[in-house]
């Protein structure tokens, strides 16, 4: 009968407290924000990703990463712990190969993330191990049309018309709330994810340090875009 | 003068045996008084030109009974009379401050001691207002509404803002505000770090803070500003690392939203980590405000400020400074980065502190701040 609600010990690995919560867990959503922001917006066009790249000083802006092509139909924004993320990444890309020798289809895009999923709650049930301090947002468009799905350290998934994760997700959020519709065009949804992102950006509002990828729904292919675009688009706001 | 010394036999007293004079004022079956507190209060009269009344104070608490009890042996005592002592200060009066039971005779065992008091501090040393801090909004907002209530307080009634707690990172300006607030209001400011409210005994942290309160009532309108509130305001399940706190959580509790109105008194608690605080503790607080780090246009502007009040010449492109300072808070900017410089160009005897200098220098300061370092694993 001993170190019971003891928040001592019990913070080594993921177990459940006295009041219900898992601790690790929890700080892991922490290490989440603070990764700088990304949005997405999804609408009947297709999706968008916007994301501020955090580049430290003498780094070449292009190796660093914060939007991944999955697949040719589907990518992914991350958050959080950039090493958690690119296992992540690398597990999601084999994901939808082994899909694609399975049966011979691109995988939809939930299903891709269940399995990301999946994974991420392994590594919160598990002995020795902790969980990803990583949320993605995976975008896509499938069979079934343009998905956007956000994915937290617990390993739950929600499907989203418009999400922010990272540093400025609520700032964010908040502005989504009240910008967003549904009959929004891609060029209206990266405009709004593009002023969104102004008003939490860390750095200067900078064509170098934002990346944008977009999924349309006619062609379905997840490109992200070039610098060149990336100004032209900063300039017409 | 001369005292009329009402003594009376009884049959507690230590002398028994002695003969003793009865005045024909004595009452002979009031009890005897346990415990007498005494406020020192001054002469009955002086001569305009001489200085002020002494300030009493005791070493020995010990003795000074001792010697209180044997000179007023006897004398009849209540709530608000005076005593005069005779011997050291001559007709110097004693006002009765508290005293148990409520009337009563001095004797051999009565306990007599002086009041402490805690002294707010004086307003007028203070010369902070609300333009020197930079940013935090919301902070200045709410700090409006306590001004009302500070110059009108009956005013507000149930409505008061009674308890606010601030926190954030340190330094962002959470003491200065509660310094500008007084300031403004000319209130009484108790300032008070939470582990001076822990006393050296069980029970002894309990009674300081009542003993704030009460003070800080006394002399409303009044803000009592508690900082590191999680140094004893800790969660109650945390018993394990400081066993005692409980009971100072506790009597924090009955007196944030107990049953003294306490009028005319804001308390604003400062934390760091208002996580770890007792979530009954925080739901005593109507409104948490948060104090942030500058973001780029504050520390522009923090930058601005701080350089102007140099004693040097100092040459700086606060933009680009600014840029590079992130993570830093307002007091890491004028501490660890103005002061520092200042002193390093002190050292080497140079009148104007020029870019290069200031380059340098911040070469060694971010170096010391990890956050930059840390930023690069997340993305």
């Amino acid at each position: 009968m001993f170190a019971q609600p003891g928040m001592g010990y019990d913070r080594a690995i993921t177990i459940f407290s006295p009041d219900g919560r898992l601790f690790q867990v929890e700080y892991a959503i922490e290490a989440v924000r603070r990764g700088t922001t990304a949005i997405g917006v999804k609408t009947s066009e297709g999706v968008v990703l916007a994301v501020e790249k955090r580049v430290m000083n003498l780094q070449d802006p292009e190796s660093v990463e914060k939007i991944f092509v999955i697949d040719q139909h589907v990518g992914a924004a991350i958050a959080g712990l950039t090493a958690d993320a690119r296992i992540l990444i690398n597990q999601a890309r084999i994901e939808a190969q082994i899909n694609r020798l399975t049966y011979d289809e691109i995988i939809s895009i939930e299903t891709l993330t269940k399995k990301i999923c999946d994974l991420k709650q392994l590594y919160t049930q598990h002995a020795g191990v902790r969980p990803f301090g990583v949320s993605l947002l995976i975008a896509g468009v499938d069979a079934d049309g343009p998905k956007l799905f956000m994915t937290d350290p617990s390993g739950a998934y929600w499907g989203y018309k418009a999400q922010a994760i990272g540093a400025g997700a609520q700032t964010v959020k908040e502005i989504l709330e009240k910008e967003y519709n549904e009959n929004l065009t891609l060029n209206d949804s990266i405009k709004l994810s593009l002023k969104a992102l102004k008003q939490v950006i860390e750095a200067e509002f900078a064509f170098n340090k934002l990346e944008i990828a977009v999924a349309k729904t006619d062609d379905r292919l997840f490109k992200i875009l070039e610098l060149e675009e990336v100004k032209s688009y900063i300039e017409s706001l | 003068m001369k005292h009329k010394k009402d003594v009376v036999d009884i049959v507690n007293d230590s002398r028994i045996g002695e003969t003793v004079s009865v005045d024909k004022n004595t009452v002979g079956s009031l009890p005897v008084v346990k415990r007498v507190v005494l406020r020192p209060v001054g002469y009955p009269l002086r001569t305009v030109d001489e200085g002020k009344s002494p300030e009493i104070t005791t070493d020995d608490a010990e003795l000074f009974s001792a010697y209180a009890t044997d000179q007023w042996n006897g004398t009849l005592v209540k709530k608000n009379s005076f005593l005069f002592d005779q011997y050291i200060y001559p007709d110097f009066a004693f006002k009765v401050v508290s005293c148990t039971p409520k009337e009563g005779h001095i004797t051999y065992k009565t306990k007599i001691m002086l009041e402490k008091i805690v002294k707010p501090l004086s307003v007028s040393k203070v010369k902070v207002s609300a333009e020197d801090i930079i940013g935090q909004t919301k902070a200045k907002e709410k700090c409006l509404i306590i001004k009302k209530y500070l110059l009108e307080p009956a005013k507000f009634g149930e409505w008061a803002p009674k308890n606010v707690l601030f926190y954030g990172p340190p330094g962002t300006g959470k003491t200065m505000m509660a310094l500008a607030l007084a300031n403004e209001t000319q209130a009484a400011i108790f300032l008070s770090k939470a582990t001076d409210l822990i006393g050296a005994h069980v029970g002894g942290g309990a009674r300081r803070i009542h003993q704030l309160f009460e003070n800080a009532v006394n002399c409303a309108p009044s803000i009592i500003f508690i900082d590191e509130l999680d140094a004893i305001g800790l969660d109650r399940r945390f018993q394990s690392i400081r066993g005692d706190v409980s009971e100072v959580v506790n009597s924090l509790l009955s007196e944030l939203d107990g049953l003294n109105p306490n009028l005319g008194v804001v308390t604003i608690g400062a934390t760091n980590a208002p996580e770890i605080l007792d979530p009954a503790l925080r739901s005593r607080f109507e409104e948490e405000i948060e104090f942030t780090l500058p973001n780029r246009e504050e520390r522009v502007k923090l930058i601005e400020l701080y350089a102007k009040r140099l004693p040097y010449r100092i040459e700086i492109d606060s933009d680009k400074i600014a840029d590079m300072l992130e993570g830093f808070s307002g007091r890491d900017i004028k501490e660890k980065f103005l002061k520092a410089l200042l002193h390093k160009a002190i050292i080497s005897s140079r009148s104007i502190i020029d870019s290069q200098m200031v380059m340098e220098h911040l070469k060694s300061v971010i170096s010391f701040k990890n956050e930059r370092k840390v930023k690069q694993l997340y993305m």
